[in-house]
């Protein structure tokens, strides 16, 4: 009877309930998006990152911090055994050096990461290097450089340019190298700025044989004695910050759209209540009690509600299908050293969705019962003359 | 036979008088050389120096001209103030032991110049941090050999050609090459070079003045070979040697406004 009721009313209110439910859809499609999106990116940059440099973790010589370039450089350790023992796919040596490029003889800054070539735990495009073998660097060092880093230093494929590093004595080398490829980096952190070398040439050039300054694994060994190890959470930290931050603003925008479509809700039920006094008023005088009335009042908020969802079901799901198929470009982000340089796609969590569709609805429905509640304190009489609210 | 046992008595005479005559004649030329570089430092080396120049330098592009005083004490302290341009006026660097501070007014900080920023460019000048800071006597860091050219003629001079070899591994060139005029025991050029051979840097010194006892280069031009068209005149206007400096000028509360 009551659900009649609110259902006719609903359907008498015509444009007006229209316009309220497309907001609320509209607002719900936008709200999974945000989420989806990032989500997404998130997936994305932690894919990148994990399966160019992290791996599952790094074990590091002890006091190695990328961040304290002034002081990494000599922060090399042999390989433990534990690690040594392990297989080629399970681990990935390398070796980080501070070195200076001399592109069309002006000083480039670069950082030279020498990586084991038999490796397959971290996917980079290094396979021209692996046809050069030999334990010490030939005269003309061969090496690889990230499409970044070829535009930034103005180098191409067959180029011979002058390096100068330091061994590990401190005595000053220099000699030239052959850009034998320009990779194409997924991640612009390990393009921009480095030298990628075979880890045999690169020990043997600065007198640090068997040295590493870290293995990244696969997965945690345990403590392995003389190194420090760091989980992918401490690897991508900054990320994650940047990340989580990210949710906090999208969190103020839910909260934006939130306050918009309960406004539209309210608004309605104002009018509603407001225009339609005389009938709430005949209601009460044929017997009906007020609680009653607040319920079929409540009905079609929680009405409108379920309209939104099905209208964003409707609308959203063909639109996510299709943006699914040819997700964001957002090339423009590796400029900002992001480790996300391709297109990116949404993630549909369906939990958050879930989550997120209740606390909408919730709230369309708090928001329609938050007026309505006058109605219990409404005198038949005036109601029935329209004044009962003025 | 008697011809053949006199000629094995000659030869077993003439081998060794020979191997002796070319052992000692390069031992003779390993201490000239070694002797002519401690004589080059001999004339270069002080205790204490108080030097007020002109870095120009120019690199390619445009040309810009600091004006600086310095204290060197030793190899291990040496204090600079930069008084001009005013971008750089007020800029101070510190040196202690193989530890280099730099303080900027503009940012009123001092800032410990290590690791790999020792290697960058000096105010973007032919020289490096560490080659600022390079304040030693090459007998004692390198051994010194005549090149197999011996001699050349440089800027008119007869001049010796030293090869240095670093007698540490840990030495920032591991050889050089020296010019020197050996009749006045000073270097006219000198070119650095890296482990594999590459040269690196090149520094000519020129109009030698009579300061004291000393003969002095006024000019000293720096080159940055891997670079293209840039280079680095240093030039000393004032020089004065074993001088009394403040000890408040190698302590690190001088890095300050």
């Amino acid at each position: 009877m009551n659900w009649n009721i609110a259902s006719k009313n609903f359907r008498r209110q015509g444009l007006r309930a229209f316009l309220n439910v497309l907001i609320t859809a509209l607002a719900i499609i936008a709200i999974i998006f945000m989420l989806s999106l990032l989500n997404g990116f998130q997936a994305q940059a932690t894919r990148n990152l994990v399966s160019t440099d992290v791996g599952g973790g790094h074990y590091r010589a002890p006091g190695f911090d990328i961040l304290t370039p002034t002081k990494w450089e000599d922060i090399t350790a042999p390989v433990p055994e534990v690690l040594k023992n392990l297989s080629a796919r399970n681990k990935a040596e390398v070796l980080v050096q501070q070195g200076q490029l001399f592109p069309g003889r002006r000083l480039f800054p670069v950082q030279l990461r020498g990586i084991a070539m038999q490796q397959s735990l971290l996917h980079l495009p290094l396979a021209g290097l692996k046809s050069f073998s030999g334990k010490s660097a030939p005269e003309i060092i061969p090496a690889v450089v990230g499409v970044k880093m070829a535009n930034k230093a103005r180098l191409k494929k067959g180029d011979t340019v002058v390096l100068k590093w330091r061994d590990k004595g401190g005595a000053v080398d220099a000699r030239d190298i052959l850009i034998v490829d320009v990779g194409d980096f997924v991640n612009p952190r390990i393009d921009a700025g480095v030298v990628w070398l075979r880890l045999d040439h690169l020990r043997s050039m600065t007198g640090r044989d068997g040295e590493v300054s870290w293995v990244a694994v696969r997965e945690y060994l345990g403590a392995v004695p003389g190194f420090e190890f760091h989980g992918i959470e401490v690897l991508m930290a900054d990320l994650l910050a940047l990340l989580n931050q990210d949710r906090i603003n999208s969190k103020i925008l839910w909260g934006v759209l939130m306050v918009l479509v309960c406004t539209s809700v309210f608004n309605t039920q104002v009018l509603n209540i407001f225009k339609r006094q005389k009938e709430i008023g005949t209601l009460m005088a044929l017997g009906m009690d007020a609680r009653r009335v607040v319920k079929i009042f409540m009905l079609e908020g929680a009405i409108a509600a379920l309209w939104a969802l099905a209208l964003a079901a409707i609308l959203g799901v063909p639109f996510f299908v299709w943006f699914q198929g040819v997700g964001i470009d957002v090339t423009h982000l590796s400029e900002a050293s992001f480790p996300v340089r391709e297109t990116i796609y949404p993630d549909y969590q369906p939990r958050e969705i879930l989550v997120s569709v209740v606390i909408v609805l919730v709230l369309v429905i708090v928001s329609a019962w938050a007026l309505v509640k006058k109605i219990a304190r409404m005198d038949p009489a005036l109601a029935l003359r329209g004044k009962a609210i003025t | 036979m008697m011809a053949v046992k006199n000629k094995i008595t000659f030869a077993a005479g003439i081998f060794p008088s020979l191997f002796f005559y070319f052992v000692s004649l390069g031992a003779t030329e390993e201490i000239s050389a070694q002797k002519l570089l401690e004589l080059v430092d001999e004339n270069l080396w002080a205790e204490t120096k108080f030097v007020s120049g002109r870095l120009i330098i120019d690199n390619g592009r445009k040309t810009r001209t600091l004006t600086q005083d310095s204290w060197m004490e030793g190899f291990t302290r040496s204090y600079s103030y930069y008084k001009s341009p005013a971008r750089e006026k007020g800029t101070k660097m510190l040196k202690i032991g193989d530890k280099l501070w730099m303080y900027t007014p503009r940012t009123d900080r001092k800032i410990l110049i290590a690791g790999h920023l020792l290697r960058q460019s000096m105010l973007g000048s032919d020289l490096s941090y560490e080659d600022m800071m390079e304040d030693h006597k090459l007998s004692h860091s390198y051994r010194a050999t005549f090149s197999a050219q011996g001699f050349e003629d440089f800027a008119g001079v007869r001049c010796a050609i030293l090869n240095l070899l670093a007698r540490d591994k840990k030495t920032t060139y591991q050889t050089r090459q020296v010019w020197i005029n050996q009749g006045e025991n000073i270097v006219l050029k000198e070119e650095r070079f890296a482990k594999s051979g590459k040269l690196l840097k090149r520094v000519l010194f020129e109009d030698y003045e009579k300061i004291g006892d000393r003969l002095f280069p006024r000019t000293m031009i720096f080159r940055d070979m891997l670079k293209e068209n840039t280079r680095t005149v240093y030039k000393f206007d004032n020089i004065e040697f074993d001088i009394d400096i403040p000890a408040r000028y190698f302590s690190q509360s001088i890095l300050k406004r």
